[in-house]
């Protein structure tokens, strides 16, 4: 084919339309498909308060155990959820709540009363009583949770 | 035939069958053979296992259960595909070794290997989003922590992680996806993937081994029928060896996944635990180190492994520096799988008493309302799930009696 020719021409003009037609199919289909997908990313969690019980019964906790449950959406599925703290009362009405969950990679910790310390079961992260890093991976301290107490009920701020 | 034959090249295709292969070849080039054999057993297991298989957190279990329990062969098709999977990454990573030995990535043979290692991802995807399935307490751990592992990564992790979750945290959508990623995704990604794999074998032919000189590399046995043959009989053993670990090993499963179990020590199917181990090494802001760099580094490093290494063919023995680097990576990723296998448990159990959220009297759900904020959160008790303490369920059960609506034996007389 001549270059410089009209058919020449006509065959570069139809490449480019072709491509330019497979690319507004590509994206008038594609955006909206991704779309679909990754839209869950931008929803925000929101905390919460939520009730761990009445102050009283846990009154001189230390690290103690506390599992509680909440209903919360879950794509389209209203899920009851489970989640687990460490509570220590300090006295004067001063509470310490730990989020189980390791800071590395999110297994759940436990509390060694002989060692003084949390463990984490799944890469050896140890954490101190005030939840900081004392040997393993994690970059972070253990999560401290908001608390209040209200009409006798501790509360925590849900994470 | 002949009606066939009058409208396709099947004597075209008789003769490319028919093609010899080199002189010097050996077993281990039946090997991509067992893999695509077991990726159609994966495929055929799977589509019956999704017969009765229910991808939502409340059914899951309960279907996985049925299916080894109930289900007439369901143990052994459950088996097959879980064992089958196993056999899978074993098959693949032998076969990339293979590769490695006899050179046979080099060129022409570059975009072979890169489709194989892109089909390594692919083996290595179907076990992360398979062992979610079953919905059991390794099913859930090793999710929480493989998604955590890709938050890890810079600038796109947490969007990735929460792109792979469908949100903040592992559930019913999550389950959806992975199901989804599972059954339909990934096997469209690999048939694809293995077409073009297969395309590139037969377009530039077995590389065999590096002993071969030019004028034998078409002077060996027909790909058809001898070659073919040797690679059924190899499917039939493996088979065999499936079918029997299948019968007499049950396939694994644990209680239903709880995300507040306090005495469960998360472990990974065993092809991460290499990987599992290694994470434990890299501490405080090295974190990343081992989620992020040394597996992305490696990916890349065996993706254009070609390119890097463009020394004469020769068997792996005869090549000093890739005979080091392939020594040094298998070890590493055997030693640390051991050393991941035998890892000790935590000894601790949670010796707290677990202390169970008591559900509020009227009284209490009254004052409550007294400011905004806790206005919210009564709100939300009203869906709120809570646990009877011991004491409360006792005084249940006297109520309980009051509505025992059952009749009695003499009742009924």
């Amino acid at each position: 084919m001549e270059k410089g020719s009209r058919r020449s021409f006509l065959v570069f003009s139809i490449n480019w339309a072709t491509a330019l037609i497979g690319g507004v199919l590509s994206l008038a289909a594609g955006i909206p498909l991704i779309g679909f997908a990754i839209s869950p990313a931008f929803k925000k969690g929101e905390s919460k308060w939520v009730d761990l019980g009445l102050a009283d019964r846990l009154k001189n906790s230390r690290f103690k155990k506390v599992d509680y449950t909440f209903t919360a959406k879950d794509g389209w599925v209203k899920a009851t959820k489970k989640r687990s703290v460490y509570v220590t009362d300090a006295g004067n009405g001063q509470w310490s709540v730990f989020s189980r969950t390791c800071s590395h990679l999110g297994c759940l910790v436990r509390w060694d009363d002989q060692k003084e310390s949390f463990l984490c079961p799944c890469h050896g992260a140890v954490f101190d009583q005030n939840g900081i890093v004392v040997a393993g991976p994690p970059p972070r301290p253990l999560q401290k949770l908001q608390t209040k107490v209200e009409a006798g009920i501790l509360y925590v701020k849900d994470f | 035939m002949g009606f066939l034959n009058e409208r396709l090249p099947l004597t075209e295709f008789s003769a490319h069958l028919r093609k010899p292969l080199p002189k010097h070849i050996n077993l281990l080039f039946s090997l991509g053979s067992l893999a695509m054999f077991l990726l159609l057993l994966q495929a055929a297991t799977g589509a019956f296992l999704a017969l009765y298989y229910s991808p939502s957190p409340e059914h899951a279990h309960n279907a996985v259960t049925y299916i080894s329990e109930e289900v007439p062969f369901g143990s052994f098709v459950r088996g097959l595909h879980h064992w089958g999977a196993s056999a899978m990454v074993v098959i693949v990573f032998v076969h990339l070794l293979r590769v490695v030995i006899y050179s046979s990535y080099k060129a022409p043979r570059e975009l072979t290997w890169i489709v194989g290692v892109l089909l390594l991802l692919v083996v290595l995807g179907f076990g992360f989003t398979g062992y979610l399935l079953p919905w059991d307490e390794k099913a859930y751990w090793a999710t929480v922590v493989g998604v955590e592992i890709a938050s890890t990564a810079p600038i796109l992790g947490v969007f990735v992680a929460k792109v792979l979750r469908g949100g903040s945290e592992i559930g019913a959508v999550t389950l959806a996806r992975f199901y989804a990623v599972h059954t339909i995704w990934l096997p469209w990604l690999a048939f694809g993937l293995v077409g073009v794999h297969l395309f590139f074998v037969r377009y530039y032919g077995s590389s065999g081994t590096p002993q071969n000189t030019p004028e034998e590399m078409k002077t060996g046995k027909p790909f058809y029928p001898d070659q073919v043959f040797e690679d059924v009989v190899g499917m039939l053993i493996l088979f065999i060896v499936l079918a029997a670990v299948a019968l007499f090993i049950p396939v694994p499963l644990e209680d239903v996944a709880d995300p507040t179990n306090a005495n469960y020590d998360p472990r990974p199917e065993w092809y991460f635990l290499f990987l599992f181990q290694l994470l434990k090494y890299f501490q405080g802001p090295l974190e990343i180190v081992g989620t992020f760099v040394i597996p992305t580094v490696g990916i890349v490093l065996l993706l254009f492994l070609p390119f890097l290494d463009k020394s004469e063919r020769a068997v792996l023995w005869k090549r000093p520096v890739a005979l080091t680097v392939t020594t040094v990576c298998v070890a590493g990723i055997v030693g640390l799988t051991l050393l991941g296998a035998s890892s000790p448990k935590l000894e601790t159990a949670d010796a707290t008493i677990v202390q169970e959220v008591p559900q509020p009297t009227e009284d209490i759900q009254k004052t409550a309302t007294l400011d905004t904020e806790t206005a919210e959160v009564e709100k939300e008790e009203e869906v709120f799930d809570f646990q009877l303490t011991e004491e409360e369920i006792e005084g249940t059960e006297e109520e309980e009696e009051v509505f025992d609506f059952q009749l009695t034996e003499e009742e009924l007389q």
